[in-house]
């Protein structure tokens, strides 16, 4: 019986194991080996090992520390405005007595848009003469050149990117919301706690788990932007939106220096991961240990 | 262990179903038309089936097939390319690697130099006099390489430099002739003259912007060769001196000059030409059949490109197109070169042009599509092609130059910093990918 169930058991694991193996583990692998070598993808047979040159060089890379900086500039705006906004909207249709499906519906739209077709959206909104600028000219503000300035063009795409992908938290903070105990707030009333009183005492401490979950996946997502910056900008003007994961696809697809964008990758990995550690460290409390898992697993 | 065992054969044998793509060339019979007693031969292309180009491209395959049956049998297979260039080339990458590249493929003209420099294509075999004279120059002058010809194209393009004869007219401007363009001084005047009237139709003199991609390089580089520059060195090994000459620094210098004085719109505007409100725009040849079908109001001319003051008549106008190669697995050399020639002929560029509207490659495929002849844009482009054709730098290093020239060409025109000063930083990072070449 045992032996059947094993059988069994490797049947089904057997073909996710297969794949994984060789579109995830295997080329996770072949990238650290990578990062140690000076493999050009034109010509794989004069691959050489390096040892560290290419980690010592992508950091005398100017446009690399740029790119870098580029990226935790995005994730310092997008963070904060998404999770917040998530919530909020959460909590705005958690309460709104009409139209809950419309308003569902509609912040969620943007999630299931794909991201180049949203970026091109928001060029002709951005444009000199687009509805951004229109509506700017009725208040009497001067035209902006939003995308197409260096210093305005990282917060264009970043507020961009923040309209697109709140809807997917809002849903998850809307889950959390939902699953909160009516009671506690009918004791809460009872005792005549105000409004903001519920919120901080109650509404908070049961979504932390959640905002946790939440904080995580926006960060990294944040780090990973690329498609947003590659429509609208091209990494410009003058670099100010060009992204690690830009200069990777570029080293590695454009200038076929795969050994070199493999390092990059690393290096990235290793940053990202050290980040997500912290941030679970953080933003654990004691309590919030044992159930907070259980309850972001489950969403 | 047992179940180890299974597990590692399942996994091995998905890694050889899912790696070992790596194809074969069939027997005959196996792939419908190819015969017994006929040679295979694999050819790539960088399109998709369904649209007009794939089609031409189909239609080549099978007239190939029909001219030479018995002898050879031409296999198509379509590799789609993504607009940022991968898809396709990821594909040419992994043969490399994994080996199964085609007898022929695609590449497109500025990277002929790498792929000749890393062994990826060869050289074709000998075409008499005669053959390599059925060509533009521009053509064979882009696939060549230290003197052997890698590759073949069936289109060429250009850039025009349109004008809207009713801004031209009002505004009492004469348009000059090819070989008398306007200088960067005479331009400047003419801007200068323009742009009241310009305002008044709440537009610039001139439609221009500095994009992101290829055509930066593509569009302005002629600013650098009329004046007697060039980007890289003549083996395409060396860029100190070359790319940061003092003619590719004035060049850049020229192109801040009209932006400071307001001839363009710092923020790139959409159809600012096409809608009348500019009175010049560059923009690929392509924009004549646009103009033709959806702004059939617009009355449109092609003007010669603007030179360096220092112009010397020789060439310096934009060129380069996707080519065909043969690839350096091909046994056969002659029989890949007759599809090579087959593909960018005169019949193959006649069908190119009528599918999809990229200028042919060849003089008698020019002389056999009337439009050339009878409408002068179209005539315009071709001669200042035929002319004045300059073929884009040639280095195995291309897609770090052209980022580079566009990267100047931002930080300069638009964000004002010191053009050589840019000018020898990017110098440094061409070096950096030169290295290799100079190493080995």
């Amino acid at each position: 019986m045992k032996k059947k169930n094993s059988i069994m058991g490797m049947a089904f694991f057997g073909p996710a194991l297969v794949l994984l193996t060789i579109f995830l583990f295997l080329p996770m692998v072949l990238t650290l080996v990578f990062s140690f070598t000076d493999y050009f993808a034109l010509n794989p047979e004069l691959t050489h090992f390096v040892g560290l040159e290419n980690y010592l060089n992508i950091f005398k890379d100017e446009l690399f520390v740029q790119s870098f900086l580029n990226t935790v500039k995005f994730v310092i705006i997008i963070v904060p405005c998404q999770c917040i906004g998530a919530l909020v909207l959460a909590l705005a249709i958690n309460k709104a007595a009409h139209c809950k499906k419309y308003f569902k519906v509609a912040f969620f739209v943007p999630v299931v848009m794909s991201l180049a077709v949203v970026s091109t959206l928001w060029m002709q909104i951005y444009s000199p003469e687009g509805i951004l600028n229109t509506l700017l000219a009725n208040f009497g503000i001067d035209a902006q050149p939003f995308i197409h300035n260096a210093s305005q063009a990282l917060p264009s795409i970043a507020v961009m990117s923040v309209w697109q992908g709140v809807g997917y938290q809002m849903i998850i903070f809307l889950g959390g919301l939902q699953n909160i105990n009516p009671a506690l707030y009918e004791a809460a009333e009872m005792d005549h706690a105000s409004s903001w009183q519920q919120f901080k005492d109650i509404t908070l401490p049961e979504l932390k788990p959640l905002c946790v979950f939440v904080f995580i996946t926006v960060t990294i997502g944040a780090f990973r932007m690329l498609v947003q910056p590659m429509v609208m900008t091209g990494g410009g003007p003058d670099h100010s939106t060009y992204t690690i994961v830009y200069d990777i696809y570029e080293t590695g697809t454009v200038n076929w220096e795969m050994g070199l964008a493999s390092t990059m990758a690393i290096v990235f990995t290793v940053f990202v991961v050290i980040l997500t550690i912290i941030q679970n460290v953080l933003t654990k409390d004691k309590e919030g240990k044992k159930h907070g898992i259980k309850k972001a697993k489950a969403n | 262990m047992k179940k180890w065992r299974l597990c590692l054969g399942a996994a091995v044998l998905a890694a050889a179903c899912l790696t070992g793509c790596q194809q074969k060339d069939p027997e005959p019979g196996e792939v419908a038309g190819y015969d017994e007693g006929e040679e295979y031969l694999s050819i790539w292309v960088h399109s998709i089936e369904d649209t007009e180009e794939g089609q031409a491209y189909r239609e080549s395959v099978e007239s190939f097939n029909e001219a030479f049956d018995g002898q050879y049998f031409a296999d198509i297979e379509f590799v789609p390319r993504n607009d940022s260039g991968g898809g396709y080339s990821d594909k040419v990458n992994a043969s490399v690697m994994a080996g199964g590249l085609p007898d022929v493929l695609t590449v497109d003209g500025p990277n002929i130099s790498a792929y000749a420099a890393n062994g990826i294509i060869q050289p074709l075999a000998d075409l008499t006099e005669e053959e390599e004279g059925a060509y533009l120059p521009s053509i064979i002058e882009q696939g060549t390489v230290n003197d052997d010809l890698y590759a073949l194209g069936v289109m060429e393009s250009s850039v025009g430099f349109y004008y809207n004869k009713d801004i031209i007219e009002e505004a009492g401007i004469e348009i000059p002739d090819a070989d008398h363009p306007w200088t960067w001084s005479e331009f400047l005047d003419i801007l200068e003259d323009l742009k009241p009237l310009m305002d008044k139709k709440d537009g610039y003199p001139l439609d221009m912007t500095f994009p992101v991609g290829e055509t930066s390089i593509y569009y302005y580089a002629p600013f650098v060769w009329s004046g007697g520059g060039e980007l890289v060195s003549d083996d395409g090994l060396e860029v100190d001196g070359y790319f940061n000459s003092e003619t590719t620094a004035a060049a850049m210098d020229y192109f801040r000059t009209i932006v400071e004085n307001g001839y363009m719109s710092e923020a790139p505007i959409d159809h600012l030409f096409e809608s009348g409100r500019a009175a010049f725009k560059f923009d690929g040849a392509w924009e004549v059949n646009t103009v033709y079908t959806s702004y059939p109001d617009l009355n449109l001319g092609v003007a010669p490109y603007v030179v360096s003051d220092d112009w010397d008549g020789g060439t310096y106008t934009p060129t380069g197109s996707w080519a065909f190669a043969a690839s350096s697995e091909t046994e056969d050399i002659g029989a890949a070169t007759e599809l090579v020639k087959w593909m960018s002929g005169v019949d193959s560029g006649i069908r190119i042009w009528e599918m999809t509207k990229n200028f042919p490659s060849t003089y008698e495929a020019f002389e056999n599509i009337d439009v050339f002849q009878t409408d002068e844009n179209y005539n315009a482009l071709y001669e200042q092609l035929t002319n004045y054709g300059h073929p884009r730098p040639k280095t195995p290093v291309y897609p770090q130059v052209s980022t580079s020239f566009q990267e100047v060409l931002e930080s300069v025109a638009l964000g004002g910093k010191d053009a050589q000063t840019e000018l020898d930083k990017q110098v440094e990072r061409i070096d950096q990918k030169l290295e290799r070449y100079v190493r080995e």
